[in-house]
């Protein structure tokens, strides 16, 4: 009985996950397949090294076998990290220990992120071999080498994160299908023959785009990465854990600064502006319009300890989606402060008609699971999966208008979105007319929500005043 | 410290329509074993995952050792060991690695984490199966496990769901000696079944559960010598002679049922608690000349006692689960050998 393989220090998630992990079929037969052909080409190469090019197809190759390793088999293999521990029961057990499901969470994601890392280090010695066959830009291939892997980090924190959904599509069919589709056009580009060598020579360093594309691609990888771990972790935990405020304290400070930089016209291009802020604001609307967290006392008294001021903070912050409601008014304020600014570049109708269906697209899915008065924790699953119904609805009838010769019963589903979006990509309709729908359906939608928020709110503001015992009740004190 | 390790007050559980539980309440004493006992969806489990701070009840309130489960749920869990009705194992993972994952995660560090995981492992006669992986296990080393794992941080209360639920009766006895050494330890436990007759074995009290709510609390010799569902009480009748004449007076008598013959007397019937008419029904055979050599009150088994509580309850035309008064209208704490009316 030997127990010293890890020391105290590491996570005893990370211990559990690297314990099991190393042991699974799955990563010693990637680990093995990867050295052993990496092994084959590099000696087949090396014998056959007459042409000025075989470097850069050697680093083709161990790039190529090194992507499909830690961008699509490693990533997939988070998908049943916390399911099966849902399924099993042993979640329960997990968080009745001093691990928190954040704990949990980053501990499964950590695992294989480390199994990845593994995987990094043993092709390093293909490269410095790779590196006598000569035309190796170095800086260029770690940087490369280096964004990989941060993007394998990335998809496996979203394989994770959404392997705590209890539903079966979000949780098998997106990464299933997902992750191949983008193989797919990974080897296609990698394939290409000039494609690596302009994404080495993008990653050198040597460009003014590079140091503002890959600092930027890192600090939105970290932003998503974050939050489907952080939605992952809400979906376990039980009901004491907060993790709502911290969440959309971080999603606060990273959207304004967004508005600042896109105030300061750094940001000329308009739908540069949109992708930005619907990057920023896509997983906390998800999520906080959705939560099922149920206000219990802990998270209350934290609040309500500061007086007034925390009540009105936790009207914003508080777990649970009407909070969350009242916490998306905010940020949508914030969002729009750079297109209030009037910089020249936004000041167009179809711009800001696109913005506000953009918005329109993520709240309306947060309307329909509440007036259906969804319950549960997997509310976010519903989100997700109504927002990609009313998608392809949208572009479903896009399509029927393509064979019609009038379009106009678009205007029969203007109250849906995503349809206004696909009615801005036919030139028949006016843009004054869809930014004036987009501004009334949006409206609609956030009143609709703000009512059912401040109904529901109120309710378990109620709730808990009553549960609380006279000691701790924060009008007695 | 409180004087109860576990109270619980006018809790209610409801998800959407379902009133899981409802208005239950109840106190368990330190150092006592407590039965909970239930048919399937009686409200069991929910009510035990809101004593172990992974559920939150809708209205009402639950303490481990004085502490609320929902306002202090980090301080509960310490206080208890948690074994849940179903649970899988992890693959690629020895028992020993097993029992160390949790030990870290319980903040265990170092020689101590190893000693103590020595000492549960011991206890639950699991050193020979150290290296073995977890999820080659039997069910009832499975369930050794489990307690081992629960055991780790020596709480002071375990709420066990179910723990014999599919185990051989070896594994069984195994178990039930487990848990009576725990009890004399001074541990207090809450376990649920649907043997009824281990449980009254090894519980100091019974608690049951119907529909969400408490129907009976008390302990299981109070239940053997209740009467049953129509208030009669079962007597054991031996003759020295024909067993037959038994039969024949009993049919002329009133109050009196004839219920089966056996090989040297039979079962009667009385239909009422009372032991001094049992005395007179005693007097009037002998002054019937019946030859009585024995003549004694018949225990019940535990199943009969609690679907003769169900009876009773369905009975009752008050027993229409109703929906939860507020929380202002608490009723009171089910006292220890009575059954609801």
């Amino acid at each position: 009985m030997h127990l010293s393989d890890f020391p105290d220090r590491l996570s005893p998630m990370l211990v559990k996950e690297l314990r099991q992990g190393l042991r699974s079929r799955s990563f010693i037969a990637v680990f093995l397949t990867l050295q052993a052909v990496l092994g084959i080409i590099l000696l087949t190469a090396s014998a056959a090294a007459t042409s000025d090019h075989a470097g850069s197809s050697i680093s083709n190759i161990i790039f190529s076998f090194f992507s499909i390793a830690v961008l699509i088999i490693q990533p997939l293999r988070g998908i049943g990290a916390l399911s099966s521990e849902v399924k099993e029961n042993t979640i329960d057990m997990m968080v009745l220990t001093r691990l928190s499901a954040w704990r949990i969470v980053t501990g499964k994601w950590s695992a294989i992120v480390s199994q990845s890392a593994l995987i990094l280090v043993t092709i390093i010695p293909y490269l410095i071999l790779r590196y006598f066959f000569g035309g190796m830009n170095l800086l260029g291939e770690i940087v490369l080498l280096g964004l990989i892997f941060f993007t394998s980090a990335t998809l496996t924190a979203i394989t994770v994160g959404l392997s705590a959904s209890a539903s079966v599509i979000l949780r098998s069919v997106l990464p299933v299908v997902g992750l191949p589709i983008g193989g797919y056009i990974l080897m296609v580009f990698l394939t290409y023959q000039s494609g690596i060598s302009e994404l080495v020579e993008y990653c050198a360093l040597e460009k003014k785009e590079s140091w503002i594309g890959l600092p930027l691609f890192l600090a939105a990888s970290t932003y998503i990465g974050f939050f489907f771990l952080s939605a992952g972790t809400s979906l376990i935990a039980t009901y004491a854990e907060n993790h709502s405020t911290l969440r959309r304290l971080i999603s606060l400070v990273v959207a304004s600064g967004a508005a600042v930089v896109c105030s300061m016209s750094s940001v000329t291009d308009p739908y540069i502006a949109i992708g930005v802020f619907a990057v920023i604001l896509a997983p906390i609307f998800a999520i906080s319009l959705t939560e099922f967290a149920p206000l219990v006392s802990p998270a209350y008294q934290k609040f309500v300890k500061y007086g007034s001021l925390g009540k009105l903070a936790g009207l914003f912050l508080f777990p649970g989606w009407p909070s969350g409601v009242f916490f998306c008014v905010i940020l949508t304020g914030i969002s729009f402060v750079p297109f209030l600014m009037n910089h020249p570049s936004y000041n167009t109708k179809e711009f800001y008609a696109t913005g506000l269906a953009c918005l329109g697209t993520l709240l309306f899915p947060a309307v329909v699971i509440n007036l259906l008065r969804m319950q549960g924790p997997h509310r976010v699953s519903h989100y997700v999966l109504f927002g990609i119904a009313s998608c392809i609805f949208a572009v479903v009838l896009a399509g029927i208008s393509e064979s019609m010769s009038s379009r106009d019963f678009l205007w029969l589903f203007i109250w849906l979105p995503p349809v206004i979006l696909t009615m801005q990509t036919i030139s028949a309709f006016d843009d004054s007319m869809l930014l004036m729908a987009a501004g009334i359906v949006d409206v609609g939608l956030f009143c609709l929500l703000l009512i059912l928020a401040q109904h529901s709110y109120r309710a378990s503001i109620g709730e808990i005043k009553k549960s609380l015992p006279d000691h701790e009740h924060p009008t007695a004190q | 410290m409180s004087d109860s390790a576990i109270t619980v007050h006018n809790l209610y559980r409801f998800f959407g329509p379902l009133q899981a539980v409802n208005g239950i309440s109840f106190e368990i004493p330190h150092g006592s074993v407590c039965g909970f006992v239930g048919a399937n969806g009686a409200g069991k489990t929910t009510a035990m995952r809101i004593l172990a701070s992974l559920d939150y009840p809708t209205m009402g309130h639950a303490e481990i050792c004085g502490i609320n489960v929902v306002h202090h749920p980090a301080e509960v869990r310490r206080l208890i060991g948690w074994m849940p009705d179903h649970f899988g194992n992890y693959d690629n993972m020895t028992v020993l690695e097993y029992l160390d994952f949790y030990a870290r995660a319980l903040g265990y560090k170092g020689a101590e984490r190893r000693q103590r995981i020595d000492e549960v492992m011991e206890f639950t006669d699991l050193v020979s199966l150290a290296d073995r992986f977890s999820n080659k296990l039997s069910k009832g080393m499975t369930q050794r496990l489990c307690l081992g794992r629960s055991l780790l941080h020596d709480p002071q209360v375990l709420i066990m769901d179910e723990p014999a639920a599919g185990l051989d009766p070896k594994a069984r006895v195994e178990l039930k000696h487990l848990i009576r050494v725990l009890a004399k330890e001074g541990k207090t436990i809450f376990i649920s079944s649907h043997i009824l007759s281990e449980l009254g074995e090894m519980c100091d009290s019974l608690l049951f559960i119907n529909n969400g709510r408490i129907v009976h609390h008390g302990d299981s010799e109070s239940l053997k010598r209740s009467s049953d569902a129509l208030g009669g009480v079962l007597y054991d009748v031996q003759l020295d002679g024909d067993p037959q004449a038994l039969s024949d007076w009993a049919i002329l008598q009133p109050n009196i049922e004839f219920l089966e013959s056996r090989k040297t007397g039979g079962r009667i019937r009385i239909d009422t608690e009372d032991p001094t008419k049992a005395a007179d029904v005693l007097a009037r055979m002998i002054r019937d000349n019946l030859r009585v050599i024995d003549f004694h009150r018949e225990q019940r088994n535990l199943e009969d006692a609690f679907i003769d509580i169900l009876a009773n309850l369905e009975k009752d035309q008050n027993f229409i689960p109703v929906p939860p008064p507020l929380p202002a209208a608490n009723p009171p704490a089910v006292p220890q050998g009575q059954a609801l009316p």
